[in-house]
């Protein structure tokens, strides 16, 4: 019972591997895509480190919560959702990275209001908000409290003496904390890290859905690891009712993230204010986007719709390990619609007011001539890229150039698709690849420091004896 | 439908550990056992009596998807064929609009069907009189019901033995009437 995990010299070597793919795909990415400010590197670095640290502190939380409910199942598999959080540090570092960064103005992510001339375009109470100061403020706290208050909460859950009155009653209370911290911070890093890569949009369960999908990645995850822990012949204890329950989450999260991402699209597309609907212009516009948010609904939802809703099929260690490979990917793909379009839209650098507004004039007229010329069949459209030309690529490569030559050159503007930096390739891939490893590397180094499975849970007995009969 | 039973034999037990070995065992001997009745749910009943998994949510997921394909043709055929209307410059087959209703629709059908059809698998409608077999199994007595007809009287016995030795505290012929 008190068997604890060995990182073997040959799984560590094979994920020291995947982490040197993936530092060739962030030095390729950043050498071989030098374009608008290394766009593409630094926005794989935003995505994918926001995505491990989501699924890290969802692990916790998952765990407060069923501690909180009095739920028995869990413990034997505790530990596994616990050691999710070990890439938490990982992330900081990142984050770290990606705010220097941008106080050396090295890259745009946050160019929309970091910017001192958009800075000044921005709403009174967004400049409240979104200043570099209180931002980097924020950031560091949420990253200081999910790793000072997180540690400590793992450490409540893993007492070697948990069955011990007040031990236990001292976990609960840790719980509770953590839920009232990740509640308020996960909704506000994604406002901060995410949604303030376009201060102009906004949607009010952006928090929500965020949540949803690393919650998703987060099972998906757990079950994986859980079946490769077994294979390994660790984790005796665990059956195919605690993959079940795990199971049963991750098709119930599911359907939970199509709800929030349907509602979402659902309200903005009903009530067609440009403020809301431009984050989908900027989205149907690009033809990379349109079959990555398609292909991330069919991943998200109708694959766990068909594959995971049997029963059988939960307690089918291949079925539902394939699934849980098939949703990290599609989850993934769902954080690669969010963060990517905005950072790699083509944007210039503003030296000067005067030149800015230069630009600005040179976008109504080509706007004015573009309505005029347009053929009727394309009317609505160029007023749907107008929309988007005026809202935020109004300092785009080909106004910029629309400044210093005829307008009329870019009269096929409306027709032609929205230019975009970002893509999914090889080296998108190979940088997902390397945060696995790190994120896989920071899992087991966590889930060594302690046995697997702790004797002294007070639910432990129950764990061992669950069964699922129904469902 | 098949003529209806008259003639039983009833086993009763006072535990349920006793009483889910005793299934075991019988149904090891060979035994049919025609209805279990019990005070609560006892947890590895249908295991213990060897039930295949109810088909109730099959059904259920049929009755959702007819929903899902009702809610759809129907607002499809009304919203571009019957009665076209524009809605606030929308398309005329608006379908992020229908998913709501869709959604409403699947989800009724599915409860209400599977509601109606566990009802009446379970003989749960009106005008249906039950048959007690004995009034004790919703107080404190657990009871396996054997059917008798056309046994011959040494089978008879033989069930009433290994009820009996099988830990029952009561075995008795319970018959009914015609109309009963």
């Amino acid at each position: 019972m008190t068997e604890r995990f060995e990182l073997t010299g040959g799984l560590r070597k094979n994920l020291y591997i995947m982490i040197g793919i993936g530092l060739v795909g962030l030095v390729g990415a950043f050498f071989l895509y030098p374009e608008n400010h290394h766009s593409r590197f630094w926005s794989n670095l935003l995505l994918n480190s926001y995505f491990f640290t989501g699924i890290g502190i969802f692990g916790i939380f998952f765990v407060a919560a069923n501690t909180l409910g009095y739920s028995g199942w869990i413990a034997v598999v505790k530990r596994v959702l616990l050691s999710l959080s070990g890439f938490v540090r990982l992330g900081a570092l990142f984050a770290l990275f990606i705010i220097l960064g941008m106080f050396a103005h090295q890259h745009n992510l946050y160019d929309h209001w970091f910017d001192k001339h958009h800075y000044a375009e921005l709403a009174n109470t967004k400049q409240f908000f979104l200043n570099p100061l209180f931002w980097t403020s924020r950031v560091v706290v949420y990253f200081l409290l999910w790793i000072l208050v997180g540690d400590r909460v793992i450490k409540a859950f893993s007492e070697p003496n948990s069955n011990n009155k007040e031990v236990y009653k001292k976990s609960k209370l840790w719980a509770a904390l953590w839920i009232v911290i990740f509640a308020v911070t996960e909704s506000f890093v994604s406002w901060d890290m995410i949604m303030s890569t376009d201060p102009h949009w906004y949607s009010t369960l952006f928090g929500w859905y965020n949540f949803a999908s690393y919650g998703c990645a987060a099972f998906a995850f757990s079950i994986l690891l859980t079946i490769f822990l077994k294979s390994k012949g660790y984790l005796a204890q665990v059956n195919e009712n605690h993959i079940h329950d795990l199971g049963k989450f991750l098709f119930a999260f599911s359907i939970f993230w199509t709800y929030l991402w349907f509602s979402q699209f659902m309200l903005q597309w009903y009530g067609n204010i440009p403020e809301d609907t431009k984050y989908w212009i900027k989205r149907f516009d690009v033809p990379l986007f349109k079959v990555t948010i398609f292909l991330a609904l069919a991943l998200n939802f109708l694959f766990p719709l068909l594959v995971i809703l049997k029963r059988g099929n939960k307690r089918n260690f291949k079925v539902i390990g394939t699934a849980a490979v098939v949703i990290i990917f599609g989850h993934y793909l769902d954080f690669f619609n969010m963060v990517m379009p905005e950072p790699n839209f083509p944007v210039v650098e503003h030296h000067a007011a005067a030149h800015h507004a230069s630009v600005a004039k040179a976008d109504y007229t080509l706007l004015a001539e573009n309505k005029d010329v347009a053929a009727e069949a394309h009317t609505e459209k160029v007023e749907v890229v107008a929309e988007v030309a005026h809202e935020s690529a109004a300092h785009s490569d080909a106004n910029h150039e629309a400044a210093h030559s005829t307008p009329a050159h870019h009269d096929a503007h409306g027709e032609e698709p929205v230019k975009t930096y970002a893509g999914l390739g090889l080296f998108e891939l190979m940088i997902l690849t390397g945060f696995v490893g790190a994120f896989l590397l920071a899992f087991f180094d966590r889930l060594s420091k302690e046995p697997l499975i702790n004797e002294s849970d007070p639910y432990l007995k129950e764990s061992l004896r669950h069964h699922v009969e129904y469902a | 439908m098949a003529k209806q039973s008259n003639n039983f034999i009833l086993g009763l037990w006072d535990h349920e550990e006793v009483f889910l070995h005793a299934i075991e065992h019988l149904r090891h001997e060979g035994q049919e056992i025609h209805e279990t009745l019990t005070p609560f749910p006892v947890h590895g009943l249908e295991q213990a009596l060897g039930y295949r998994d109810t088909r109730l949510h099959t059904a259920g997921f049929l009755f959702g998807a007819t929903g899902t394909t009702l809610a759809l043709s129907v607002m499809s055929w009304v919203m571009t064929t019957n009665y076209p209307i524009n809605f606030g410059g929308k398309p005329n087959w608006p379908l992020p609009s229908f998913i709501p209703i869709t959604f409403e629709l699947t989800v009724l059908f599915a409860s209400v069907g599977m509601v109606l059809t566990y009802c009446v698998r379970n003989k749960l409608f009106p005008g249906y009189v039950p048959r007690i077999f004995d009034k004790r199994t919703t107080d404190d007595r657990f009871a396996l019901v054997f059917d008798i007809d056309g046994k011959s009287d040494s089978d008879v016995e033989k069930i009433k033995q290994l009820c009996n030795s099988n830990g029952a505290v009561e075995v008795k012929k319970r018959t009914f009437d015609e109309n009963e």
